[in-house]
């Protein structure tokens, strides 16, 4: 595995790792933008414009896009978050050119006002289709509950308000300015052609104007919430409840992050966690997990659980006694052992296959301008201590202030109740 | 070789029986770092019986809870402090447990996988929590509209019990003791009918020798094929308080053993397979009912199905279902070789990619043996694709146009199915 990277003069990077005797390719253009660059009036267009991208150009229609995807048999799709949008496509190794130049095109869309119309109902569609699904609105509800007032807690989708209302001349202004090339990473995994993908990108993108770097906003609010907040959803057509937690953590650039998500998955894995022999073993919960997300300089630790309706208040009691407990009484040598173990697994087998190494990659850049190998990130897994853990757990302890959000079939109550014995090693005070 | 594809010819693929009829299949990838390994037993839901809805299911659930020397909680993380990623699923014909791994793990993994299948404690004390999990799994997929839309379509399309739900009906997993499950294991858990795969960076002889002396002293037991009953009813609307109304429908298919498998697949892979096909163009693209939308081929081994799924809002649901018909209809003597081409880029790609995982190519090569008792390389996979023409689908198109379709709808209003397409 080699690591190569080059500047086009208009600002555009393109990195790439080339592992030679891959079988495929996988390349992505990585948009530095996302939900948090979006305002009141502009909520919902990061997500609209990655739709719109497939649209077309002013020379390529989109069926035209779809069937060029499918002709040189791509595994070709895109996503928003809240700080990236991505567009990639998994090809042989013969089609790389194909692939890089189409979605060159797509970056320059036309955003013809008719298709904007149509495409603004598949996006409300969209959005129903989440709302129908557990957890129901719960986990969106969450995070602005925890950002507060911050674009990080917009929801990627926007509202069906936002998007109604939102007009095409919005969603253009937004896509001169964040989509110019300095905003913009191409990345490459798998069987590289690396001379031949500078090659194109110069060909596609190398007209594209430069433009002063768009700025972007900085979570200032400080460490999340500094009380509990909680809020519930009803939903009367839900057969469980199913709750959303959020705890402040190490941010994207922070040195702890690599603890913290170890420290997660000791705590709240999807198996053999704390949590899972605690709640998910028993059959108490449907799910209960833990896992630590990260933005460019915003982190927290997000608690999901599933379970019947009346027991969620004093489940969430619960995981948050499991929290303090660790707090209290630290982690084993044994838990460090075999969480480092299965992250060791899981970086070796999401490093052979390109598709899935190209947003470890591209996500990387993108955020921080720095590439690490599937070696790199082994290492740190292996050089990642009980202190390390311990440290994480003072400095960003999970059973401190938190966002809470229940959605269930009925008014959930709001606390467990005084004494309650399934609440045993509730929450301490810290 | 930059610029041209190189999938791989040459495949190392293996396989061997052992006395008892365990059936040993192994693909050997030496470039990657991983292995994996599948198991693949005879004891999927189709074997749960009458009034038993989810036998299976608790079944291979008790099977992980302690095992050997290990307890339930030592069988768990003995196989994750070995950094294994293990899977277990129940489907309609086997129960299946999985694992993938850093490679040179593999040997420590396999013993505890031996005692998973041969030596499951079944202990009495875990019955009520491995219930309580199985009953809280199937709870969550009632909030799953789109699950519940397609489990209705299997349920309603094929013939008991080939249809049956493998996670279970609540009241019927709620009355199951634990002497039903160590019969079920007794009687579904043995050598005969089960399939082991390996792949990834592997040492065939090493894996051979191992597994024989971890399974080549399991004696076998009689299997006896479920009897098939008869089929549901053909349309069916589910009330469910949600936004959007969820369509699943479907039509027989050959199953994947049959030759024209292929010609069937490709068919709806026109219809509904990638971003250019039939149904995303005309329902999503053009018309922008749904976000979702898509036809695809569902197989069992002696059954299968063409299936299309979509999900828009209410007010829209009818139109949806209206232009999806008329799409399956307009199908027979419309193809185009445009199409067929891309169909076939795709489905070349996709095999050629799934040589890069060892946990995808462990599953694959255990379940095409299951369908075919024979494993079939990429080469001749590839060639039977090459094969297919717009002569050979229209062919098989015209002989079996989509007809007798099986229709489900969820949510809040029901759908008008016209009585042409029901024949």
């Amino acid at each position: 595995m080699t690591f190569r990277h080059e500047r086009l003069p208009n600002g555009l990077e393109i990195v790439a790792e080339v592992t030679d005797d891959a079988l495929s390719t996988s390349v992505g253009f990585f948009v530095k933008t996302g939900a948090r660059d979006e305002t009141d009036a502009t909520w919902g267009v990061s997500h609209f414009l990655e739709h719109m991208v497939f649209k077309g150009t002013t020379e390529l229609s989109a069926d035209e896009i779809n069937r060029r995807f499918d002709w040189m048999g791509a595994s070709a799709n895109a996503f928003t978050s809240e700080e990236d949008t991505v567009y990639h496509a998994a090809v042989l190794p013969a089609q790389q050119h194909e692939a890089t130049a189409l979605l060159a095109a797509m970056m320059r869309p036309a955003l013809r006002a008719e298709d904007f119309a149509t495409e603004k109902l598949v996006i409300l569609e969209e959005i129903r289709m989440y709302d129908d699904q557990p957890p129901f609105g719960a986990d969106e509800r969450c995070r602005a509950a925890f950002f507060a007032e911050h674009p990080l807690g917009r929801s990627v989708l926007g509202t069906v308000e936002s998007i109604e209302s939102l007009p095409v001349e919005a969603m253009r202004e937004y896509h001169v300015r964040r989509y110019a090339p300095g905003n913009i990473v191409l990345a490459a995994t798998g069987a590289v052609d690396f001379t031949a993908l500078v090659e194109t990108a110069r060909r596609y993108c190398g007209e594209w104007e430069a433009l002063p770097p768009s700025a972007r906003d900085t979570w200032r609010a400080g460490r999340g919430p500094t009380g509990d907040v909680r809020e519930t959803i009803v939903r009367p057509a839900a057969t469980l409840a199913y709750g959303v937690r959020m705890s402040a953590g190490p941010a994207g650039d922070d040195p702890e992050r690599f603890a913290a998500k170890l420290l997660a998955t000791v705590l709240g894995d999807d198996s053999g966690s704390r949590l899972y022999w605690a709640l998910v073993d028993p059959g108490t919960a449907e799910q209960a997990s833990c896992h630590h997300q990260d933005f460019r300089d915003a982190g927290l630790f997000a608690t999901q659980l599933a379970c019947e309706a009346g027991d969620a208040p004093a489940l969430l009691d619960e995981v948050t006694g499991i929290y303090a407990e660790a707090a209290r009484s630290g982690i084993t040598a044994a838990e460090l052992e075999q969480a480092r173990n299965k992250l060791a697994g899981r970086v070796v087998l999401v490093g052979e296959r390109p598709r899935r190494r190209l947003f470890s990659v591209g996500l990387e850049w993108a955020r921080s301008g720095r590439y690490r190998s599937v070696a790199d990130d082994l290492a740190i897994v292996e050089g990642l201590s009980l202190d390390d853990l311990h440290r994480v757990m003072d400095s960003w302890p999970l059973h401190g202030p938190a966002a809470t959000v229940l959605a269930g079939p009925s008014a959930i109550p709001e606390t467990s109740g005084a004494g309650d014995p399934q609440g045993a090693g509730g929450a301490e005070p810290v | 070789m930059r610029g041209e594809d190189r999938y791989p010819l040459k495949q190392q693929l293996f396989s061997t029986t052992l006395a008892n009829g365990i059936v040993l299949l192994g693909e050997s990838l030496p470039a990657l770092e991983s292995a994996a390994v599948a198991f693949h037993l005879p004891a999927g839901a189709v074997h749960d019986g009458a009034g038993r809805c989810g036998l299976a299911t608790l079944s291979g659930e008790m099977m992980l809870r302690g095992a050997g020397d290990r307890s339930s909680r030592e069988v768990i993380e003995s196989l994750e402090g070995a950094g294994v990623q293990w899977a277990h699923s129940v489907s309609t014909s086997h129960a299946s447990f999985a694992g993938a791994m850093v490679a040179r793990q593999l040997v420590a993994a396999l013993p505890i996988y031996a005692d998973i299948i041969r030596r499951p404690r079944l202990p009495e004390d875990e019955l009520d929590p491995a219930r309580q999990m199985v009953l809280r799994n199937l709870a969550g997929t009632e909030d799953d509209p789109a699950h519940r839309a397609m489990s209705a379509l299997r349920q309603l399309h094929y013939p008991a019990p080939w249809g049956m739900p493998a996670e279970g009906i609540s009241a019927e997993v709620a009355a199951l003791g634990i002497d039903e499950v160590r019969d079920y294991v007794a009687r579904r858990v043995i050598p005969r009918g089960t399939i082991i795969a390996v792949a990834g960076r592997i040492d065939w002889p090493l894996v051979v020798e191992r597994m024989a002396e971890l399974f080549g002293d399991w004696a076998t037991a009689a299997d006896a094929p479920p009897a098939s009953g008869p089929r549901g009813s053909r349309i069916r609307h589910v009330h469910h308080d949600s936004q959007q109304t969820h369509i699943a429908l479907g039509w027989s298919a050959p199953p994947y053993a049959a030759d024209a498998s292929y010609e069937a697949s490709a068919a709806l892979a026109i219809l509904g397979g990638g971003s250019s096909s039939r149904l995303f163009t005309e329902v999503r693209e053009r018309r922008g009912l749904c976000y979702s939308v898509s036809a695809g081929y569902h197989t069992l081994r002696d059954h299968a199905m063409a299936v299309c799924y979509s999900g828009a809002s209410t007010a829209r649901a009818q139109e949806t279902l209206d232009v999806m018909l008329a799409e399956i209809r307009r199908l027979p003597g419309t193809l185009e070789s445009a199409e067929l081409e891309r169909v076939k880029a795709r489905a070349k790609s996709a095999l050629v990619m799934q040589q890069e995982s060892s946990a995808a190519r462990a599953g694959d090569i255990a379940r095409r043996w299951y369908h075919l008792r024979a494993m079939r390389s990429l080469a001749e996979e590839l060639d039977r694709y090459d094969r297919l023409s717009v002569d050979s689908i229209e062919a098989w198109l015209a002989d079996h146009p989509p007809a007798g379709l099986t229709v489900v709808s969820l949510g809040r209003e029901p759908l008008e199915v016209p009585d042409d397409i029901q024949a």
